[in-house]
């Protein structure tokens, strides 16, 4: 058998990743504070998203962090490379017949040239 | 008796005694397709078992009982040859096959046309079956035409839509044109070499390299990177994909794109242009081919594809068309363990990418067919796959959200459910082997963990007023998903002991150290 992997390892990775989430948390409330002990300026925007705001058919998530923050961060953060990846699928039958034209001559030139 | 023939002839004469069978009533017609598609199965199963335990490759030649022709000393009759790459590959076929015809009785419940639809699943699902089993290339370029065009038909099922007709018709034009690449390199192959018998073609190849062969590769290569759905020529099979009917999604995505596309490119790498004996022959200063390349260029497309198709998959509204976009993803994951095994051939690391690359393409099956399977319940109940509609779901249909989280979970690469085993092996020999491509392939996941999270955070959302009063769907729509949820749970809890016993054989038949596809037919011509 090759190919190792152990569960333990998974769970010890789980609780790393608790607890490096937990302190996270109690560095942005710190942080995010101040001077107040209440209102708008103890709120965490881990995300730059309110997470007491009203997510429409999401009311039962009010006041939690949800997985949308990692996702918000994840997402917005690599936008620029969503909308060029979208802009390619056009769905034009002459952008894929050029698309196969490229991928067949790319593999030609690299295979006569280092074949 | 050699049940090897009946793997066609079975499906084939379920075919095209279709229409007749249909005269004597629907639900004549729906046992008859299950007892083909059963029998089907069988059949695969025993060739698959007697293959494994033999562990030799199975010869069988058309219309004879030796493929070398009268007063000649090559072959000249069509082979079928068939290793436990092939074999498996089968039984994964007609596996998937069954569920998805069984699934169809009541999916397709209220269509048309069913004598055809039946036909042409049969008709696809005989296609693929003749690529995996094929040792001559011509052969095989029939039956990936038979498939293709099943395909297109298919796709095109449901002619009352416009996504369906517009789909079906880009992916014929597109697919015509890749289907030409490969057969001029085919013919390349043919008119340099004067055969076309696989194995035979492999030894020709190695005593003469030319350019030509290097040319006739490359066509090949393109093609069928195209039929796999690898970026950038992904593009019609996130179009094609989500139109068809969900029973026919999950034979595309499960199916057609391995046997025609990652399957064929193996196949014609390992068997015909076989990287072991092209760096035996350099190693002795003879002219030989430098499939290194062609690894390097199949890792760089595998990057693309992983990359890019499970971006795109965060980025859709549409549930099938995620699943679509997600199921190119998987691709990347199988190509990077096949461009590793070229690569690093010879080597453990290479051994290590094989074996992930073919469990990989095994649980890929298994696991879209079932998240197919459970988008088509979801538009058969909700009548909507568009995910902005389809909030709160889990509680009206409970055993669809759960099998949805076990799919989900297994395809992203959660152990301990099947996806993770392959997964891991393909990780672990990109990181020993660069670990840039292991970084690339895990990105690649954070994008299909992304993707896959949206889609579970909308089944678990509050109640939309669109599934307020949907209800599970009826038990031949279940039966197959649970027995998919099962396979999923069993294949992760023995993954280590599947991967010993099946899946490192099947890529060591395939990377062939020794030449055994070669040998195979030498022993007919008095060699071996």
């Amino acid at each position: 058998m090759f190919g190792y992997w152990d569960a333990l390892y998974f769970i010890y990775a789980f609780i790393i990743g608790l607890l490096i989430s937990y302190l996270l948390m109690k560095w942005a409330e710190k942080a995010s504070v101040g001077t107040r002990k209440e209102g708008d300026g103890s709120k965490i925007y881990i995300s730059g998203e309110d997470q007491d705001k009203v997510i429409p058919q999401f009311e039962h998530l009010q006041g939690y962090f949800t997985g949308r923050h990692v996702m918000w961060g994840f997402i917005r953060g690599i936008n620029k490379m969503f909308l060029t990846f979208r802009r390619e699928h056009t769905g034009l039958l002459t952008d894929y017949v050029s698309y196969l034209l490229i991928t067949v001559a790319i593999v030609l030139g690299a295979m006569v040239i280092w074949g | 008796m050699n049940v090897l023939p009946w793997l066609i002839i079975t499906p084939l004469f379920g075919a095209f005694s279709m229409p007749v069978i249909s005269l004597l009533g629907g639900k004549f017609r729906e046992h008859w397709v299950v007892i083909v598609s059963g029998l089907t199965l069988g059949i695969a199963a025993k060739v698959f078992y007697t293959i494994w335990k033999s562990n030799e490759i199975l010869v069988y030649t058309l219309g004879d009982t030796n493929p070398i022709g009268n007063g000649v000393k090559f072959p000249i009759r069509i082979i079928w040859e068939v290793d436990l790459f092939g074999a498996l590959l089968a039984l994964t076929i007609t596996f998937v096959s069954f569920l998805a015809i069984l699934y169809s009785l009541e999916y397709m419940k209220h269509d048309t046309g069913l004598d055809k639809y039946y036909t042409l699943t049969l008709v696809l699902e005989l296609g693929m079956l003749g690529i995996v089993i094929t040792g001559d290339i011509f052969n095989f370029y029939v039956f990936l035409e038979i498939m293709s065009i099943a395909s297109y038909a298919l796709v095109a099922f449901r002619n009352d839509t416009w996504e369906g007709i517009e789909a079906g018709v880009k992916y014929m034009f597109v697919g015509s044109l890749a289907s030409s690449f490969i057969l001029l390199g085919i013919a390349l192959l043919y008119g340099q070499y004067g055969t076309l018998t696989m194995a035979y073609l492999a030894m020709k190849i190695a005593e003469n390299p030319t350019l030509i062969s290097k040319v006739a590769l490359a066509f090949l290569v393109g093609g069928l990177l195209f039929k796999s759905g690898a970026v950038p020529v992904h593009m019609w099979l996130s179009d094609a994909h989500p139109a068809a009917p969900s029973s026919i999604s999950a034979m595309l995505s499960g199916l057609v794109i391995k046997a025609g596309g990652v399957y064929a490119i193996a196949r014609i790498i390992f068997g015909i242009f076989n990287p072991g004996l092209h760096s035996y022959l350099k190693a002795f200063d003879m002219p030989a081919l430098n499939l290194n390349t062609l690894g390097w260029i199949i890792i760089f497309f595998a990057c693309l594809t992983l990359v890019i198709g499970n971006a795109m998959a965060v980025v859709q509204n549409d549930m099938k068309r995620l699943f679509a976009f997600s199921s190119v993803g998987q691709i990347g994951y199988i190509l990077l363990g096949f461009g590793i095994g070229i690569v690093a051939y010879g080597d453990k690391i290479g051994e290590i990418a094989l074996t992930g690359a073919v469990y990989h393409i095994v649980n890929h099956a298994v696991i879209k067919g079932l998240l197919f399977f459970i988008a088509g319940a979801v538009i058969h109940q909700v009548g909507t796959k568009n995910l902005n509609e389809l909030s709160g779901l889990a509680r009206r249909m409970p055993f669809t959200t759960l099998s949805f989280i076990i799919g989900a979970a297994a395809i992203i690469g959660l152990p301990p459910l099947n996806g993770f085993a392959s997964k891991w092996l393909i990780y672990e020999s990109s990181a020993m082997y660069n670990p840039i491509l292991a970084v690339i392939a895990v990105i690649g996941t954070v994008f299909s963990l992304a993707a896959y999270t949206r889609v579970l955070f909308t089944f678990l959302g509050v109640e939309s007023e669109k599934v307020k009063m949907v209800k599970e769907p009826g038990n031949a729509m279940i039966v197959p998903m649970l027995v998919l949820v099962i396979i999923i749970l069993v294949m992760g809890i023995l993954s280590w002991q599947i991967s010993d016993k099946i899946m490192l054989p099947t890529a060591k038949m395939l990377e062939q150290l020794n030449g055994e596809y070669i040998m195979a037919l030498l022993k007919f011509m008095g060699g071996g």
